[in-house]
C-alpha cells in the first residue's frame, strides 16, 4: 500500500511526513491506520468521538453569557513524540521552572538577580503582576509556581522552543488527560500498536503537589479546589480536578477566616480547617482586604493567613510576576544566574521593547515580527506582522510608541504541522504543547500535555476560546 | 460535606419535586372541570390561587386589559400559561425549573452520572414544549422525567449525604403540597357545589397524589371525608402521605449529624397529625393544618440554620 500521505509539508516541519511526503520513523502506523480507512469509516470514528466527548460531558464555555457548553473539540489523529526526545525536553522543563521559582522568591526577598538586570527591575517593580504586599515571603521549598503550563512549539526543522510561561493559573490539565479516555475508547486498535507512556497518575501527583505546598505538620492535609464558580470558562477543569483528587471544589462564600487567622470551610458537621488552597482565582480578586476591594471571589483576610504560613495558596500570590513576556526573555540568564547551568531547551529569540535598542529593532522590522502584549494571555492582542495590513501595523506601531514597556517582539516562527481531519480529509494543521510542570519536593513533568491545534488552514491561533482544537499526545518509544 | 452544596442539593431537590406536584394538580384540575357541569370560572382561577400569587395574577390580567368576565376558555389559557410557563410567577413550573437548574450546574459532580443526564433530559424536554402548549402531554411527560430522576437516584447512588439532603427536600415539599391541597379543599367547600361533586372533588385529590387505586384496596365503601382524609394523613404505607413522608424524614435525620432540634421539630410534625380523627371538625382540622404548615417553616429553618 502507499504510505505517503496526500498532502506536501510546504515548507513547514511536519511532524509526520518528510519533505517528500514519506512517513517518518515511528509514523507509518499511525498514517497507515488513518489512510485505510473509508470517507464512511472516518465519519463514523469522527461521530463515535463526538458521542463520547458528550457523554462523559468534557465541555467548556466560551465566555460568561454564553451558558451552553460547548464539547470539547478533539482530532483523532494523535500527536507523537519519541520518549527519547521527550525526557530531554522534561528535564529542560523542570530546569527553566526551577529556574524561575527561585527567580521570583528573589524578586520577593533580596532581589540580587534584578540588581544585576537594572531595566528588568524597573519593568518588574512597574508591573500590575507585582505585589508588594508579598515582600519578604517565603512560600513552601521557595516553591511560587507549584504548577506550571509552559507552552513549547516546534519550528520548521522541528526543534522544541518554549513560547512561553504560564505561571498563574494555566489550564488544560484536564483536557488532556479527558483526550486520552476519548482515545482509548474511540480507536484502540491504534492506540495499541503503540506502547504509549501512560498519564493518568497526574491527579495523584497533583495532589502530592499540593500536599508538599503545606507548612502544617497534620499527616493528613486538608485540600480544597477553589473556583470562581460555575459560570468561568475553566469551571469544568476546576470539578474535574477536584473529584479526581477526592477533594472539595469550594466558592469563596464556603470559606472564611477564623479569629485565630485559621482559613476554615463551612461544612454539615460545621466549620473544617482547611491546610491548602489549590485556586482558580486571580491574585487580585483572593482577598477583599489586600487586593480588589470589591471582589466577591475573594476571601477576606486570606492573604494575612497566608503571609503567616497558617494556609498554604497554590499558586502562591505574587507568581504572576514572571508571566510578564518581559521577564520570558531574562530566563536563559536566570538559568545561569540561580542554577549555573545552560538551559537545556532554546527560546524565541525576543526584542524587550522597553529596552532603547530593541525598540528602534521592533519599530523598523514591524512587519517581520510577531508583537505581544506583555500582560495578555489566551492570544489576545497579539499582531502577527507578515500577515497584518498597512493600517494595522501604523496602528500596532503607535501602540508601542505610547507604551513601549507593554510590549514585546518575537521573530516568526514557522510552526510545525501535523495531519488533521477536516470532514473526510486529512490535511496539515499548525500545532502547540502544552506540558504541565508540577513542583514540591520534587519536580514532576507530565508525559506529554495538551496539544492544541488551530484548525483553520494556515492559522496559527490554538487557543480553545478562538476555535482551536486539540489532540492527544502520544509519547512512545 | 460543603454546607452550600447540602444547601443546593435540597433545593434541587425541592424545586423539582414541587415542579411535579405543580404538574399534577394542574392535570387532575382540569380532568375534573370536565365532569362538574356549572359554570367553572371560580374552578379556573382557583389553580392561581393553589399555585401561585392571585394579585400577581390579577396585575396580569389588568395589563391584558382582561377581566373575570372573559369567557372560560379564554380564562382557562390565561391561568395555564401563568401557571406553566410564566417565569415572574414564583408558583410556576417554569420558574421551579429554572431555579432547579440554577442549582444542579453546581452538582454535576455530586449526582450519578445517569441522574445528571435524566435531570437536563428533563429540563431541555420541557423547554422544547412551544408556550402555547396547554395540552396535558407537557404536564404527563413532566412528571414521568421527575418521577425517572428520583428513581435513578434511588437507584444508583452511593448513599451519602448527598443522598440524605435530596430526601429531605423532597419529603418537606411533599409534606407541604399535600396539606395545602387538603386545606384548599376544605376551604372551598362552602361554595355552591353540591355534595355529589364533594365526592368528585375528593376523588380527584386522590388521583392528583396518585392514590386512587391504593384508596379503593383498603376502603371498598363509597368515597368519604374522614376515609379520604385518614388515608392522606395517616397511611404509613402510600408514599403520597404526610405520615410515610414525616416517617422517612425522620429515618434520614437519623443519618445527619445529630441535632436535637432537628428531633423535637420532627416529634412535634408528628404530634400534630395525630390530633385528627374521625370527629374532627372542618374549624378544628384547619388549624390543625395551619400549625403543621408553621411546623415545617420552623423545620426547614432549623435545617438550614444546622446545616447550610
Amino acid at each position: 500500500m502507499n504510505k505517503k500521505l496526500t498532502y506536501q509539508s510546504n515548507g513547514f516541519f511536519d511532524e509526520y511526513i518528510t519533505n517528500n511526503s514519506f512517513p517518518r520513523k515511528g509514523f507509518k502506523r499511525s498514517i497507515g491506520f488513518f489512510k485505510s480507512l473509508t470517507g464512511s469509516q472516518k465519519i463514523y470514528f469522527k461521530k463515535l468521538c463526538e458521542s463520547s466527548i458528550s457523554s462523559m460531558g468534557v465541555t467548556f464555555q466560551l465566555n460568561a453569557e454564553e451558558l451552553k457548553d460547548r464539547l470539547w473539540p478533539l482530532d483523532l489523529i494523535p500527536r507523537i513524540i519519541s520518549l527519547n526526545k521527550w525526557e530531554t525536553i522534561e528535564r529542560g522543563l523542570s530546569q527553566r521552572v526551577n529556574a524561575l521559582n527561585l527567580f521570583i522568591n528573589d524578586v520577593y526577598n533580596k532581589q540580587e538577580f534584578l540588581n544585576k538586570n537594572p531595566v528588568l527591575k524597573d519593568l518588574i517593580l512597574d508591573s500590575p503582576n507585582f505585589l508588594p504586599e508579598c515582600m519578604g515571603i517565603s512560600p513552601k521549598n521557595k516553591v511560587w509556581s507549584n504548577i506550571c503550563g509552559t507552552d513549547l512549539i516546534r519550528d520548521h526543522n522541528g526543534n522544541f522552543f518554549v513560547l512561553e510561561d504560564n505561571l498563574r493559573v494555566p489550564s488544560g490539565v484536564a483536557y488532556m488527560l479527558e483526550n486520552r479516555n476519548i482515545m482509548k475508547r474511540v480507536i484502540p486498535e491504534l492506540f495499541n500498536s503503540y506502547e504509549v507512556n501512560p498519564i493518568d497518575d497526574y491527579p495523584s501527583q497533583l495532589y502530592q503537589c499540593l500536599c508538599d505546598a503545606s507548612f502544617s505538620t497534620n499527616q493528613k492535609k486538608t485540600i480544597v479546589v477553589l473556583t470562581p464558580g460555575v459560570f468561568n470558562s475553566a469551571y469544568f477543569e476546576h470539578s474535574y480536578l477536584a473529584q479526581q483528587m477526592g477533594v472539595e471544589l469550594v466558592e469563596a462564600s464556603d470559606l472564611y477566616v477564623s479569629r485565630s487567622g485559621n482559613v476554615l470551610m463551612k461544612t454539615i458537621n460545621g466549620p473544617k480547617k482547611i491546610d491548602v488552597i489549590y485556586r482558580r482565582v486571580d491574585d487580585i480578586y483572593l482577598d477583599p482586604k489586600t487586593w480588589l476591594k470589591n471582589s466577591t471571589l475573594g476571601i477576606q483576610g486570606i492573604y494575612k493567613s497566608w503571609k503567616s504560613k497558617k494556609v498554604a495558596i497554590v499558586n502562591a500570590p505574587g507568581s504572576g510576576v514572571a508571566d510578564d513576556k518581559a521577564v520570558y526573555a531574562y530566563v536563559p540568564k536566570m538559568i545561569k544566574f540561580f542554577l549555573n547551568e545552560r538551559p537545556i531547551i532554546s527560546q524565541v529569540k525576543t526584542y524587550v521593547c522597553a529596552i532603547k535598542k530593541d525598540l528602534d529593532y521592533v519599530l523598523s522590522n514591524i512587519d517581520q515580527l510577531v508583537l505581544k502584549p506583555v500582560n495578555e494571555s489566551g492570544g489576545y492582542g497579539i499582531l502577527i506582522g507578515p500577515q497584518a495590513s498597512k493600517s494595522e501595523l501604523k496602528e500596532y506601531k503607535l501602540k508601542i510608541i505610547n507604551n513601549p514597556r507593554n510590549f514585546v517582539a518575537q521573530p516568526l516562527i514557522k510552526l510545525s504541522t501535523a495531519p488533521t481531519l477536516i470532514g473526510k480529509n486529512i490535511v496539515p494543521r499548525h500545532l502547540d504543547l502544552r506540558p504541565f510542570i508540577l513542583s514540591g519536593k520534587k519536580s514532576f513533568v507530565t508525559k506529554g500535555g495538551l496539544t492544541r491545534v488551530a484548525m483553520r488552514k494556515g492559522s496559527t491561533i490554538v487557543n480553545s476560546s478562538q476555535g482551536g482544537g486539540s489532540k492527544d499526545t502520544w509519547i512512545a518509544d | 460535606m460543603l454546607s452550600s452544596n447540602a444547601e443546593k442539593i435540597y433545593w434541587l431537590s425541592r424545586y423539582i419535586e414541587r415542579a411535579e406536584n405543580t404538574a399534577r394538580l394542574i392535570n387532575v384540575n382540569f380532568d375534573l372541570l370536565l365532569d362538574i357541569p356549572h359554570d367553572h370560572m371560580s374552578d379556573i382561577i382557583h389553580l392561581v390561587e393553589i399555585t401561585s400569587d392571585l394579585e400577581q395574577f390579577n396585575q396580569i390580567l389588568i395589563e391584558q386589559e382582561m377581566f373575570y368576565n372573559a369567557s372560560t376558555s379564554v380564562m382557562k389559557n390565561i391561568v395555564l400559561d401563568f401557571v406553566i410557563y410564566n417565569r415572574d410567577n414564583i408558583g410556576s413550573i417554569s420558574y421551579s425549573l429554572e431555579v432547579a437548574k440554577m442549582n444542579a450546574r453546581y452538582l454535576r459532580t455530586m449526582l450519578p452520572k445517569t441522574a445528571w443526564e435524566q435531570f437536563n433530559n428533563l429540563h431541555r424536554e420541557f423547554s422544547l414544549f412551544d408556550e402555547k402548549n396547554h395540552s396535558s402531554e407537557v404536564l404527563q411527560q413532566l412528571i414521568r422525567n421527575s418521577k425517572t430522576f428520583f428513581s435513578t437516584i434511588s437507584d444508583a447512588m452511593h448513599r451519602d449525604h448527598v443522598f440524605d439532603f435530596i430526601k429531605l427536600g423532597r419529603f418537606i415539599e411533599r409534606a407541604d403540597m399535600l396539606s395545602r391541597i387538603i386545606e384548599d379543599q376544605i376551604l372551598r367547600k362552602d361554595a355552591r357545589i353540591p355534595k355529589y361533586y364533594e365526592n368528585l372533588q375528593w376523588m380527584s385529590i386522590l388521583k392528583s397524589i396518585n392514590g386512587f387505586e391504593s384508596f379503593k384496596k383498603i376502603n371498598k365503601e363509597e368515597l368519604r371525608r374522614v376515609n379520604v382524609l385518614n388515608f392522606i394523613f395517616k397511611l404509613k404505607e402510600f408514599p403520597r402521605s404526610i405520615t410515610f413522608c414525616i416517617n422517612r424524614l425522620i429515618a434520614v435525620s437519623n443519618y445527619l449529624p445529630k441535632s436535637d432540634d432537628l428531633e423535637k421539630k420532627l416529634v412535634s410534625l408528628n404530634k400534630g397529625i395525630s390530633k385528627i380523627n374521625q370527629k374532627s371538625t372542618d374549624k378544628q382540622l384547619l388549624k390543625i393544618i395551619d400549625a403543621f404548615q408553621v411546623d415545617l417553616i420552623d423545620l426547614h429553618l432549623v435545617i438550614e440554620k444546622k446545616f447550610f
